[in-house]
């Protein structure tokens, strides 16, 4: 086998990779609808009225039955859910219940500050990952292996609350090196500001994202250099590092790609306990809020945005699986 | 925790931090972080004169909604409006103190109420506050297609109150019938201008709700969603001008962070939980309120259950239980929370302790239990899974019972579910379960809960002659009949022991040391503080 870094790049055939995409998409049609059907269904199956969560006892029963007609929550399921469906497919995702403001506003506002943290979040975890997750499973069973498999299940299991809650202890309240909530100091613009209160939240999703990360990299490499190339390298007289960063690394990068593939939804989706324990404006915070409230155009809205990134997260991994990999292309 | 791995976390993390510096938003970065982090020993001593100018940090626990008068019903939304929205008249303890409105009379047939606004008053854009703003308020609450949540309040027998104006500063409202307890309406009006609202389809979801024009000592600045709300000063507010330059409400969701910022002074006050008060107070940082917030805490006999129906074994099972005990047990101290004989809380009018007890009295369970010829009790009890108070008020109530010869059966529940199926009007599911409720200063509020056919009838008691009483309760205007019918409320929900009053519970505020004025800015529930202007910064 050749190794895969030679100079011949990969090419896909413009019309091979159009049919392709082509294909995909439509298979993303049935799916998305699927999804939102199943979505709603829980919704509605989920213990809990929606209006009780903001009617008071000094709410006279003929009000609260007056806005359970205004919001259409008199109507059957069924029935919400064409009229539902029927909005989102003219570009309308409805009113929060809540706040009575537009779902896509409110999603929106919070995007950005979503994508800031997880983005952060998503590259530093793969820069400390790739190269620590390689050298460990170039080295199986030795004890700096261990240790960084020890780190990793350390990861895995700690709550993020609790991980959360001790980083502010330790850098907010005892040091005083770094605030302890929120994305910005009251009226402060800078930049520099809404980094140093992103640094612990990014610290903890990135510990949990490193922890999962590792264990992919990890056994990926360890049967990489199992491969015949990599004795032939040796037979060569290649080290061990010349083999694993110039023949491996790229083969390692395919489960980076599926990596990035799933961490897309994510991006958008936001991390709800993270987000909450740090009190981050980010989309996780408004899925705590809405969920609680039952605000279903709100949780379908955050839904079937991540749905869709899901679907384009995986097209993508799968186009980059043929660029990174020409084994993939035919059987695509 | 490996120690070395976080350093080197967190070594990395730095490093991050410089790689992304050039990514961010393009602000000017030399600018020092507003003087938030508020040192304490800098503050000059206290004579005990209100100093103008700072600002404060108030926690909040969620996004406000609609920031609109009309439609507030939930904690947060309350809590700003009380900064930027002014109301006609306050009533503390049954006394009435005139905000926006500068007097109130009521014509002898009970029927029309005669509204003075103050002269000189002014929106926080400039425009005067009219009677004009006060009939477009009410005419808006009344208009269906608006859907307001507290319509009924002013409708009647299916008949709505009507509004006029009478000149610039004067309105009269008519009551289609007489009521004692139209105050109560009043009392939560806070009006809206009607130069901002005029002809808007849906005020609730009304765009001019991102960028309100309220009333208060406090107008409106900034709102970043999921972040917080900044009130500025109004220079022009009718009564003294606010000691603070600013007010922020920082939305803080996890209670346990919200308490580290609090202690390293990122927030200034916050409502905290009885079980905090003691760690903060010994901070010796705060100041910490402890005020009655007007809530009640009770155990429901659900009368669905043929079990329930006898008076007897109701009334047993409260002689069985030990009120301070359970107090102690449930809220750490009595300093949090006082036992309570009635089923209105003691800021509502009428309310009185001249009342059966039910101090605890084992042997009289027994026999009232043998007299009603049940034995071996199996009992369900629900409470929300998440209140700490109920679950401790659970445990201990399963453990008394026990001495009575009643077996209980916990039934921990969602809090969404749980207060659904309270709500069920045939729910079988638990014989008992907990609850409380904040309902105000006027007895007729508390009929939603209590009168046969209403949605909140917990404990499904129906009785007409109970039902006469609230009617009569509703419309009579002599102050001293009036006190008897809510009396003998209170007796018979005693007498027929349908709700079990357990205790009158406290909230805690935690205010940093380096505010005054508490005093003069009132505690008061649900809001923490009436009146903002008079915080003042040390």
């Amino acid at each position: 086998m050749t190794p895969a870094c030679l100079g011949r790049r990969p090419v896909w055939e413009g019309n091979f990779l159009k049919s392709f995409i082509l294909r995909r998409v439509l298979q993303a049609v049935p799916l998305l609808f699927f999804i939102s059907l199943v979505s709603f269904a829980l919704i509605k199956l989920a213990p809990g009225d929606p209006v009780l969560s903001f009617v008071t006892p000094n709410m006279g029963a003929e009000d609260v039955e007056r806005i359970r007609q205004s919001l259409g929550l008199d109507k059957p399921v069924y029935i919400q859910y064409f009229l539902w469906l029927k909005n989102v497919l003219t570009g309308d995702f409805g009113y929060s219940l809540i706040n009575h403001r537009p779902v896509l506003t409110m999603i929106a506002e919070r995007i950005p500050a979503t994508i800031g943290l997880m983005g952060t979040a998503l590259v530093l975890s793969l820069i400390i990952t790739v190269p620590l997750s390689m050298y460990a499973g170039s080295r199986k069973n030795r004890p700096v292996d261990r240790l960084l498999s020890l780190f990793s299940y350390i990861g895995i299991s700690i709550p993020s609350f609790w991980f959360g809650i001790l980083l502010i202890f330790w850098f907010s309240f005892k040091l005083h090196w770094l605030p302890s909530m929120g994305m910005r100091t009251v009226g402060s613009n800078s930049a520099w500001d809404i980094m140093k209160h992103g640094i612990l939240p990014v610290m903890v999703l990135s510990f949990i994202n490193i922890s999962m990360y590792m264990r992919y990299i990890r056994s990926s490499t360890i049967s990489e250099m199992e491969e015949d190339y990599v004795q032939i390298q040796y037979a060569y007289g290649s080290t061990r590092n010349t083999i694993l960063w110039r023949h491996v690394f790229r083969n390692v990068l395919l489960p980076v790609v599926t990596i990035l593939g799933m961490s897309l939804p994510e991006l958008i989706a936001g991390a709800f306990i993270t987000e909450s324990v740090f009190s981050w404006p980010g989309m996780g915070s408004l899925g705590i809020t809405s969920v609680s409230g039952l605000d279903y155009p709100v949780i379908m809205g955050i839904t079937m945005l991540t749905s869709v990134m899901l679907v384009i997260g995986n097209l993508t991994a799968d186009i980059l699986y043929g660029v990174v990999d020409p084994r993939i292309k035919t059987a695509g | 925790m490996n120690r070395k791995y976080l350093w080197l976390t967190a070594l990395l993390i730095s490093v991050m931090t410089v790689l992304s510096a050039c990514g961010g938003e393009g602000g000017n970065s030399s600018t020092a972080s507003s003087g938030q982090n508020s040192s304490a020993s800098s503050a000059p001593a206290d004579n005990g004169q209100p100093k103008d100018g700072g600002s404060i940090i108030i926690a909040v626990s969620d996004d406000p909604k609609a920031l609109n008068p009309l439609y507030a019903g939930d904690r947060v939304t309350l809590t700003i409006n009380q900064a930027l929205y002014s109301p006609l008249f306050n009533i503390n303890d049954g006394k009435k103190t005139f905000v926006l409105a500068e007097s109130e009379k009521v014509s002898d047939d009970h029927l029309t109420y005669t509204i003075k606004l103050r002269s000189g008053l002014k929106w926080h854009d400039g425009q005067p506050i009219t009677a004009d703003d006060l009939v477009f308020s009410i005419n808006s609450i009344l208009d269906e297609k608006q859907n307001n949540p507290f319509r009924s309040m002013y409708v009647f027998n299916g008949k709505p109150v009507k509004v006029s104006k009478v000149d610039d500063l004067t309105v009269n409202i008519v009551l289609p019938e007489v009521s004692a307890a139209f105050d109560g309406a009043l009392v939560q009006l806070y009006p809206i201008p009607e130069h901002i609202f005029k002809g808007e389809a849906d005020i609730e979801k009304s765009r001019k709700n991102s960028n309100p024009v309220g009333s208060g000592p406090f107008k409106f600045k900034e709102y970043r969603p999921g972040e917080y709300v900044t009130l500025e000063r109004f220079d022009d507010y009718f009564a003294a001008k606010p000691h603070l330059d600013s007010v922020t409400y920082r939305i803080a969701k996890d209670p346990n962070a919200a308490n580290l910022a609090l202690q390293n002074g990122e927030i200034q006050m916050r409502m905290v939980d009885t079980q905090d008060y003691k760690k903060l107070k010994d901070t010796g940082k705060f100041n910490l309120l402890v005020y009655p917030e007007g809530r009640l805490q009770y155990m429901v006999f659900n009368l669905n259950i043929p079990s329930m129906q006898n008076v007897k074994v109701r009334q047993a099972i409260a002689y069985a239980l030990d009120k301070n005990e359970m107090i102690a047990a449930s809220y750490s101290s009595s300093e949090f929370a006082e036992p309570a004989p009635s089923i209105l809380t003691p800021d509502t009018l009428y309310q009185t302790s001249d009342l059966e007890k039910y101090d605890y009295n084992l042997d009289k369970a027994k026999q009232l239990l043998s007299e009603a010829g049940v034995s071996n009790l199996k009992l369900r009890l629900a409470y929300s899974n998440t209140n700490k108070p109920q679950e401790s008020q659970a445990l201990y109530v399963q453990q008394k019972l026990k001495d009575a010869g009643i077996e209980v059966e916990l039934v921990p529940m969602d809090v969404t579910a749980y207060g659904n199926k309270t709500l069920d009007m045939n729910n079988k599911d638990f014989e008992l379960n907990f609850g409380g409720y904040i309902m105000g200063y006027e007895p007729d509020a508390y009929k939603s809960l209590y009168m046969s056919n209403e949605a909140y009838n917990y404990s499904h008691y129906k009785n007409p002659e109970f039902d006469a009483l609230w009617d009569k309760g509703a419309v009579e205007t002599d102050e001293a009949k009036r006190a008897e019918l809510y009396k003998q409320i209170q007796q018979t929900v005693a007498n027929e022991m349908t709700v079990y009053p357990i205790a009158y519970t406290k909230a805690v505020v935690a205010v940093d040391n380096s505010y005054g004025g508490i005093e003069e800015a009132r505690p008061k529930p649900v809001v923490m503080l009436e009146d903002l202007s008079k915080l003042y910064k040390k």
